[in-house]
């Protein structure tokens, strides 16, 4: 008697996105032996913002952790397929993972502030790449932080300590670090789960108005804030991409049955 | 549904009276963990008490002179008869302990730092162990290892090219009195004594300090790493000021360490009871002092100079971890 491995079967519904900005081909993620990804196309459209959501473990941290290879930092994860930043592949051996994470910034859960004050908080990326004047790096740091809307609590207290800020000042300026080397795409993964409403609101206009030049992948377990912030959204289950569409669409009239049981609360 | 009458409740529910199943033995707990406690404050406070009543006749008799000067005469036939100057002693404690730090800490934070950022993963458990392993050698190893081994190799390969360097003029002085001395080129001396404690104290502050380094959370390094950050620049701008203040404190600890550290220095100070004269000259600790003549103490102002002298040492290790508080205090507000 032969054993038949069950293939696994599921519908899903990508489209696809001409000119991304930032692609994945076939992408799949293995921490040691575990697989996490099978087979990811999916692309990031330039200059706005996409949501990626699924119930916890459906491997969408673990997409957004390669998209700026943090995930090399430790040894037994590796990634397989392509990733694609303006049509260059970053999973290149000789890839420079300084200059990519220059690039392609990201901002986790919990804020993670430095300890060092404000300022420097906020220049630190910048000095890693640059060689600003103070004048210029003044601007730069004071530009960073209204971006994240952060300035006008700030502004008295720039060389205090970071650690001193509240939970939901000290995310915007961890947003405030990343976008103040200029990135091309920020990575976001459930950067509002720790704040309170209002700071949520607050982040929620960051990430909309830094899409004008930036190009926006956001992990998030609350479906309202991905319908309100991002322009496309994809679902995942069991790391695989199930669907994939302009958030209107996806939230309107989901194609997949797992997106649609997701979405309307009846499993996840 | 029907209610119950007033008086009667449902059997088991009103009268439960909740009480955890160690509710006895919690009152004992506190009594036992404070009376821990308090043994540790009584002992601090008998040691003291006992090392300043039992050094009083050498304080009494020679007042400052017994930190200041450098006279130490234990003869009673000599002229002028016994006395005690504690300033070699103290001053030698000092040295050697700062010069053993400023070797040690360098070399400590490498490898903490090669253990968690660098090393190969297959290796980070060996070269781990290692370290807590020579971290726990006893001090006497260190001592013959220093005296049988380091001694005639430091006389060969370092002190003898040295002695037989002639300084350009300019700094000669500095070079004849400050480094020199009156060294003599058979490996024991000041600067062996600060080596030997400095690869001492190097195990214990790599130890400490690479458990420090593992603390700090995930997400903050790879928030550096996240704005393109090198793992030096993690290191730098990251990792150490994240654990500076738990940091120093393990300085502290490895300093407090080395300033009374008893065998290993006096297998390899040299053991002359003067000021130090130089960086390569003999000299001596208060812990080695105290070793050294213990035995020979016949006199009762002997006895008790050198129980002063370990009031001394008690007062400054006691000085430097207050130091310590007051810059970790100090970094606090900042």
């Amino acid at each position: 008697m032969t054993v038949v491995e069950p293939v696994e079967t599921y519908e899903y519904f990508t489209e696809d996105v001409p000119n991304a900005k930032l692609e994945t081909k076939k992408l799949d993620f293995f921490y040691g032996k575990n697989k996490a990804l099978y087979g990811i196309d999916i692309g990031f459209k330039r200059n706005a913002v996409t949501a990626l959501m699924g119930p916890s473990g459906c491997g969408k941290s673990t997409l957004l952790r390669a998209l700026n290879r943090i995930y090399a930092l430790y040894p037994g994860q590796h990634a397989e397929g392509e990733i694609l930043l303006d049509g260059e592949n970053i999973l290149d051996r000789n890839q420079d993972l300084g200059a990519l994470r220059a690039k392609v910034g990201m901002v986790f859960q919990q804020p993670t502030p430095f300890p060092m004050s404000i300022y420097d908080n906020v220049a630190f990326g910048v000095r890693l790449y640059e060689k600003l004047s103070k004048a210029d790096l003044d601007n730069r740091v004071e530009e960073s932080l209204r971006r994240s809307a952060l300035w006008t609590e700030v502004k008295d207290k720039l060389q205090t300590s970071g650690l001193g800020l509240s939970g939901g000042q000290q995310q915007r300026l961890c947003v405030a670090r990343g976008v103040a080397v200029r990135p091309e795409v920020l990575l976001l993964d459930e950067p509002a789960s720790a704040l309170d409403p209002i700071s949520t609101a607050k982040l929620e206009e960051t990430i909309v108005e830094l899409k004008a030049d930036i190009t926006i992948v956001i992990v998030t377990h609350n479906l309202q804030q991905a319908a309100r912030v991002s322009d496309n959204a994809a679902f995942m289950y069991l790391g695989r991409l199930i669907e994939f569409a302009k958030t209107d669409r996806l939230f309107d009239n989901p194609k997949a049955r797992r997106t649609a049981d997701y979405i309307t609360g009846r499993f996840g | 549904m029907t209610a119950l009458p007033a008086d009667q409740t449902p059997k088991g529910f009103a009268k439960r009276v909740l009480r955890p199943r160690g509710a006895t033995f919690d009152p004992i707990f506190g009594f036992l963990c404070g009376a821990a406690a308090t043994l540790l404050l009584a002992a601090l406070t008998g040691v003291m008490i006992s090392l300043a009543i039992g050094g009083w006749p050498a304080f009494a008799k020679f007042g400052p002179a017994f930190i200041t000067s450098t006279r130490w005469n234990p003869s009673p036939d000599v002229v002028g008869g016994e006395f005690y100057g504690g300033a070699g002693p103290i001053v030698g404690t000092l040295i050697t302990a700062f010069v053993s730090l400023i070797l040690s800490l360098p070399i400590a934070i490498g490898v903490a730092v090669f253990l968690t950022e660098f090393c190969p993963r297959i290796l980070r458990r060996p070269i781990g162990i290692a370290v807590e392993l020579l971290a726990g050698v006893p001090s006497i190893v260190y001592g013959m290892w220093g005296l049988f081994v380091f001694a005639p190799l430091f006389a060969q390969l370092v002190e003898t090219p040295v002695a037989s360097w002639t300084p350009p003029p300019f700094m000669a002085d500095f070079w004849n009195n400050i480094i020199i001395g009156d060294m003599v080129p058979n490996g024991s001396g000041i600067l062996s004594a600060s080596i030997i404690l400095a690869i001492m104290i190097l195990p214990f502050m790599a130890a400490t300090l690479r458990e420090l380094f593992l603390t700090v959370p995930a997400k903050v390094r790879e928030s550096a790493y996240g704005v393109g950050c090198t793992p030096l620049e993690v290191v730098m701008s990251v990792t150490l000021p994240y654990v500076r203040r738990s940091a120093i404190g393990a300085v502290m600890l490895g300093l407090g360490r080395a300033l009374g550290e008893t065998m290993a220095v006096t297998f390899i100070i040299g053991n002359a009871h003067i000021f130090p004269k130089g960086v390569f000259a003999g000299g001596s600790t208060i812990a080695s002092t105290i070793a050294n003549e213990f035995a020979e103490a016949t006199t009762p102002l002997h006895t008790a100079a050198l129980i002063a002298l370990g009031f001394v040492l008690f007062i400054i290790t006691f000085v430097v971890l207050a130091i310590a508080r007051a810059l970790l205090g100090a970094q606090r507000q900042a």
